[in-house]
């Protein structure tokens, strides 16, 4: 089980109090499966994915003295914002690498303007690019399973996993979030939660 | 959407017309439609029955209506009764007689005068009732008036919540930043004329649990209440109260144990 944390020390963590937790819920700012309901002692407590809920109030409180509440729950939605954007924009404003550009052009043919659903597969392979850890032809696989499962992952709390054991690397997209459990020799490289990576780059094209 | 050519119905007495795009709808005796309508006003002084969804800027029932779809309006008033078997979507929503949503119902003000039940959520800027509500699920808004009756299976979820009591109130969890609930101290004719009617009940609010950074709270009755400063009023019967700032019980509250965080 992942590790929770209470309503009452999550108050106190976070240094928050119970009005503003149930304004941001309200302006669905949580999400409501973060909810958790469990029975104690002392009857029915609320309980939250620990490490999820901190970094969200933590960018919440960052955040909201510059974007209206409105504004950060677009930005913590899952759903797209922006429509597209110009591929010029995207190098000039040094979004995502050259590299990456080039790579995603040879796979699905030059484009001069990405929607939001080809930002997110660009800004996976470039994060990934620069990690260092995945090489071109791997890149490549990459944007294949992305493509084909494009519409399987949408909206949902998806996650990105790739691993890699002696020499040999694959991807595994999961529609759900999952805890993996591998073999000694097997190297877990990367495990993105796709939620976050478009929070991430909702805020760098904003 | 473009309109080519404007139509209308209208139909006085009896009659059926299929859905469609129309400027105005207007019934005065008994109408039914089959399918989907898309109108600036719809008005219905009799009866109507829809097969379907509608969209339109204004609605105005002042009989009664049964709609087996979703309702979208800008702004819908109605005196009559109202059925809706889907979501109704509605800017500003003014209930003066009574009505049923099966589904979810969406607003920015939402004004309840007389009774309204509501078998999904329940999510608004403003929401005031001075009647009766019944809500299924949860109740969501900036700021919840009420001066009546109302029952709230989910939570009640509000910035300001101001209440008085008209009988026994219920909520399973309420949460907000400012929390008022006061017995009505209006001793007007009609107030007593209902409790001649309905028999003579008490005013009370029951939940399980009530959690807000200022609360004052009468004739309640809550399992737990935390909060940042608590002042519990006569007539509260809490079993826990768990609070950061302050506490101020009156002589006449029951509260089982008290605790400062």
């Amino acid at each position: 089980m992942e590790n929770l944390i209470s309503k009452k020390d999550l108050l106190e963590a976070a240094d928050i109090s119970y009005g503003q937790l149930y304004r941001w819920k309200r302006k669905n700012l949580i999400p409501e499966n973060w909810f958790i309901r469990k029975s104690t002692f002392t009857g029915q407590e609320t309980f939250f994915p620990k490490e999820d809920i901190l970094q969200r109030i933590e960018k919440i409180k960052n955040l909201k003295d510059d974007l209206s509440l409105d504004q950060l729950a677009d930005m913590f939605s899952p759903s797209p914002t922006i429509t597209s954007l110009s591929a010029e924009e995207l190098t000039k404003r040094n979004i995502v690498s050259p590299t990456a550009l080039e790579m995603y052009s040879n796979h699905y043919g030059v484009s001069y303007t990405f929607s939001f659903d080809q930002l997110l597969t660009l800004y996976l392979l470039d994060t990934l690019l620069q990690t260092g850890e995945m090489n071109r032809s791997e890149g490549m696989e990459l944007l294949q399973i992305l493509q084909n499962h494009s519409n399987e992952i949408k909206g949902k709390e998806s996650e990105l996993i790739f691993i890699r054991k002696m020499g040999v690397s694959f991807f595994i997209l999961s529609p759900a979030p999952a805890e993996l459990l591998v073999e000694s020799q097997t190297k877990i490289i990367a495990h993105y939660k796709l939620n976050q990576c478009i929070e991430e780059l909702k805020l760098k094209i904003s | 959407m473009e309109k080519t050519t404007e139509r209308n119905i209208s139909i006085s007495g009896s009659g059926t017309a299929s859905g469609g795009d129309y400027h105005q709808v207007k019934v005065n005796g008994s109408a039914h439609i089959n399918g989907d309508i898309q109108c600036e006003t719809f008005k219905c002084n009799g009866s109507s029955h829809i097969e379907g969804n509608i969209t339109t800027k204004t609605a105005k029932i002042n009989g009664s209506a049964h709609i087996e779809g979703n309702m979208d309006a800008a702004e819908m008033t109605i005196n009559g009764s109202t059925d809706i078997d889907g979501d109704l979507h509605c800017k500003e929503l003014k209930v003066q007689g009574s009505s049923s949503v099966k589904g979810d119902l969406k607003g920015e003000e939402i004004i309840i005068r007389g009774s309204a039940s509501i078998k999904g959520n329940v999510s608004g800027d403003e929401v005031d009732v001075k009647g009766q509500v019944k809500i299924s699920g949860d109740c969501e808004a900036e700021s919840f008036n009420a001066r009546g009756n109302f029952k709230i299976n989910g939570l009640l979820n509000a910035g300001n919540i101001d209440v008085e009591l008209l009988r026994l109130c219920e909520a399973k969890e309420i949460g907000g930043e400012n929390i008022v609930v006061k017995k009505n101290t209006d001793s007007s004719g009609f107030k007593k004329l209902i409790k001649f009617f309905i028999g003579q009940q008490t005013d009370q609010l029951t939940a399980d649990v009530i959690e807000g950074d200022h609360m004052y709270l009468e004739y309640t009755h809550a399992k737990i209440v935390r909060g940042s400063t608590i002042e519990i009023g006569p007539g509260c019967v809490i079993d826990r109260i768990e609070y950061k700032q302050s506490l101020e019980l009156d002589e006449n509250a029951k509260v089982g144990a008290q605790e400062k965080i």
